[in-house]
């Protein structure tokens, strides 16, 4: 049996419910893609000697591929259905995610925040922390952000072998095997370079893939203007083709949420805490080769994010246009057999593509998996080898023995993200759980890294009591709404706030409290000499200058353009 | 050792796909499916992997690898 064959039989396991049936020639563009990332990360092993090679990837990075890098991290195959499945269910309000939710926060990571991250030379996020804040903060920060990501890349390979299972009738063994030995031998052969390697591969990947969908959508419909007639006589009203005008109220959009909620909660917390202090995502820009490539990253990450609503929402929006039939959620699926929004980005894909462009999305699909996964995975390790292992364990280690311990921690990584698949599959409450407690941390530690940079009268005290009362904050008003769900009226301040209010007011109260218990307990402390912020805090620190040629190569340049294009789209699309 | 960029691999996979797409949608001309998706008649799969392969053939040149110095 040919093994291109055998592979089709292996995989193909016929199922009632799967949507996509896979060709040969399908077969053979994922079987490719397999085989030229594992190819990559062998030779890529060749290169990466030092610490500095495999966690930080030798700090060699042109802005154009830690950029890319940086906003494909975020660019999961889950996040890309969930989307378009959420642009199904609310509309356009759902691109509020992809352009508040992130441009103005990556931004202001590469004008504002960038210098500091990069000319401390820290490794980490916590590292920062470490050196502005001391060891309790980097700690509490340090531990909680390396526990949660192996479990989040284990939720997330349960949530993908789901998606295969019901998508192409995979089994969920076979999807976590799969794609766990190949992430494991690339990442831990040739570390953040072979991560970042491969997010690049899968971002080419994703708009390769994903971009025909939208294009053949609108040759259908004839226009953007057809299609808005089109959702409108659909749906009966206006909601799910404004972006902002029915965001006056929590009663006249289909999300149940307001603008403040949008702005502060989103795009000013929630943004800002994912985008500025997510290792996951700033690990990448740090890996550029120079300051300059480094505040550029985020910006050429930012213009390339502003497009991704076109292959995400649009697609969800075409949906509610053209498909025959209606789609429902997940559990109304389950019991009647019916699609859910989760799966309305592969039944346009199957609607529009055949065989070999079927392949390829799905390529892309499984591609957007696999580098989430390996995101986590060298962040974690980064993370534990750095300002765990390295911090508190073993502090005078040779340069080799923390190389091989971030083998080791990736691989230990990789085990745990596999025990919480098969744990979730089993207690699929611990993935409610488990995202919840995600979210916890990022909004106090926005509020805790802002505070330092910004402001130099901030303490080692204040700084670690406010990370430490937000993200109880956090957790205590996720408990009472979880105890009470009417106490959502007294969290969102509106007795029709519907669930995703909770989520955006959750994190804006733990920010806030954060900043004020972190202001209080810093004016009741004794300051650090202004000596010891040098570097670290903005006023007490003399930035290298910067000497662009041209006006054209400057960062506050593409910054101001990305920023004209961004408010644009909020006009547009009003 | 040879340097080999990101952008090189970019261009052989881009280059390998759009052939392997070209060649399905060529093969669907000759032989039309039982079950076509919609806009069938646009031949999606001929333009955009030929816009592939024409992509992938650039990168791969213009990236291949040279002899580090």
């Amino acid at each position: 049996m040919q093994p291109l064959t055998l592979l089709a039989a292996f995989v193909a396991t016929p199922s009632r419910a799967q949507l996509v049936r896979l060709t040969p020639v399908d077969i053979a563009v994922i079987a490719i893609y397999f085989a030229i990332v594992i190819y990559i990360g062998f030779y890529l092993k060749g290169v990466t000697n030092t610490s500095e090679d495999f966690f930080m990837a030798g700090r060699e990075m042109t802005a154009w591929i830690a950029g890319l890098s940086f906003v494909s991290a975020n660019l999961g195959s889950l996040e890309l259905m969930g989307w378009a499945g959420s642009a199904y269910q609310y509309g356009i309000l759902a691109a509020h995610w992809y352009w508040i939710g992130a441009i103005p926060a990556m931004l202001f990571l590469g004008i504002i925040m960038m210098p500091f991250y990069y000319i401390t030379k820290v490794n980490s996020v916590p590292g920062y922390l470490n050196l502005r804040y001391g060891k309790g903060t980097r700690a509490l920060s340090g531990i909680s952000f390396a526990f949660m990501t192996v479990l989040m890349s284990g939720i997330n390979m349960y949530a993908m072998a789901l998606v295969m299972k019901v998508v192409l009738g995979w089994s969920l063994n076979f999807s976590i095997w799969l794609s766990t030995a190949t992430v494991a031998l690339y990442v831990i052969l040739g570390g953040l370079r072979s991560a970042i390697f491969n997010e690049v591969l899968q971002f080419l990947l994703i708009w390769a893939g994903a971009l025909l969908v939208p294009i053949l959508g609108l040759v259908e419909v004839g226009s953007w203007h057809n299609l808005k007639h089109q959702i409108i006589h659909n749906i009966g009203n206006t909601q799910y083709v404004h972006l902002w005008s029915g965001l006056g109220s929590f009663s006249t959009n289909s999300m149940g949420v307001n603008w403040v909620g949008i702005v502060f909660g989103l795009g000013l917390v929630i943004s800002f805490g994912y985008w500025t202090t997510d290792f996951l995502v700033v690990q990448r820009v740090l890996s550029a080769k120079d300051l300059r490539s480094a505040r550029m990253a985020p910006i050429i990450g930012a213009g390339f994010k502003m497009l991704i609503p076109f292959f995400v929402i649009l697609p969800g929006l075409l949906a509610i246009a053209v498909l025959p039939f209606h789609l429902v959620g997940q559990s109304v699926a389950v019991a009647t057999g019916q699609h859910s929004y989760n799966e309305v980005l592969p039944l346009m894909l199957v609607r529009y593509c055949g065989p070999g462009l079927l392949g390829l999305g799905v390529t892309a699909l499984i591609a957007g998996f696999m580098s989430g996964m390996a995101g986590n995975v060298s962040a974690f390790s980064t993370v534990w080898t750095y300002d765990i292992y390295g911090a508190f364990i073993k502090k005078d280690a040779s340069d080799e023995h923390y190389v091989s311990m971030g083998r080791w921690s990736m691989f230990i990584g990789v085990l745990i993200s596999v025990a919480t698949a098969y744990l979730v599959q089993h207690a699929a409450s611990i993935m409610d759980y488990v995202q919840s407690l995600f979210s916890f941390f990022i909004a106090p530690l926005f509020g805790t890294v802002i505070l330092g940079m910004l402001w130099k009268r901030a303490t080692k005290a204040g700084g670690f009591w406010g990370l430490l009362a937000g993200t109880c904050t956090a957790v205590g008003l996720w408990e009472w709404v979880r105890l009470d769900p009417s106490a959502l009226r007294y969290v969102a301040l509106s007795p029709n706030a519907k669930a995703m209010a909770q989520d955006l007011y959750r994190a804006l109260w733990s920010w806030l409290v954060c900043v004020i218990i972190t202001v209080l307990v810093s004016y009741a402390t004794k300051p650090r000499p202004e000596a010891e912020l040098e570097g670290l805090v903005y006023g007490a620190t003399k930035l290298p200058e910067e000497h662009d040629d041209h006006w054209y190569q400057k960062p506050i340049f593409w910054a101001g353009v990305i920023a004209a294009a961004f408010l644009a789209l909020q006009v547009i699309f009003w | 050792m040879r340097e080999i960029s990101i952008w090189f691999f970019s261009g052989v996979l881009f280059l390998i796909y759009g052939i392997l797409i070209t060649a399905a949608g060529i093969w669907e001309l000759i032989h039309p499916l039982a079950h076509p998706p919609v806009l069938y008649h646009l031949h999606a799969s001929i333009w955009w992997g030929a816009m592939m392969a024409v992509a992938g053939l650039v990168y791969t040149i213009r990236f291949w690898p040279h002899r580090k110095s």
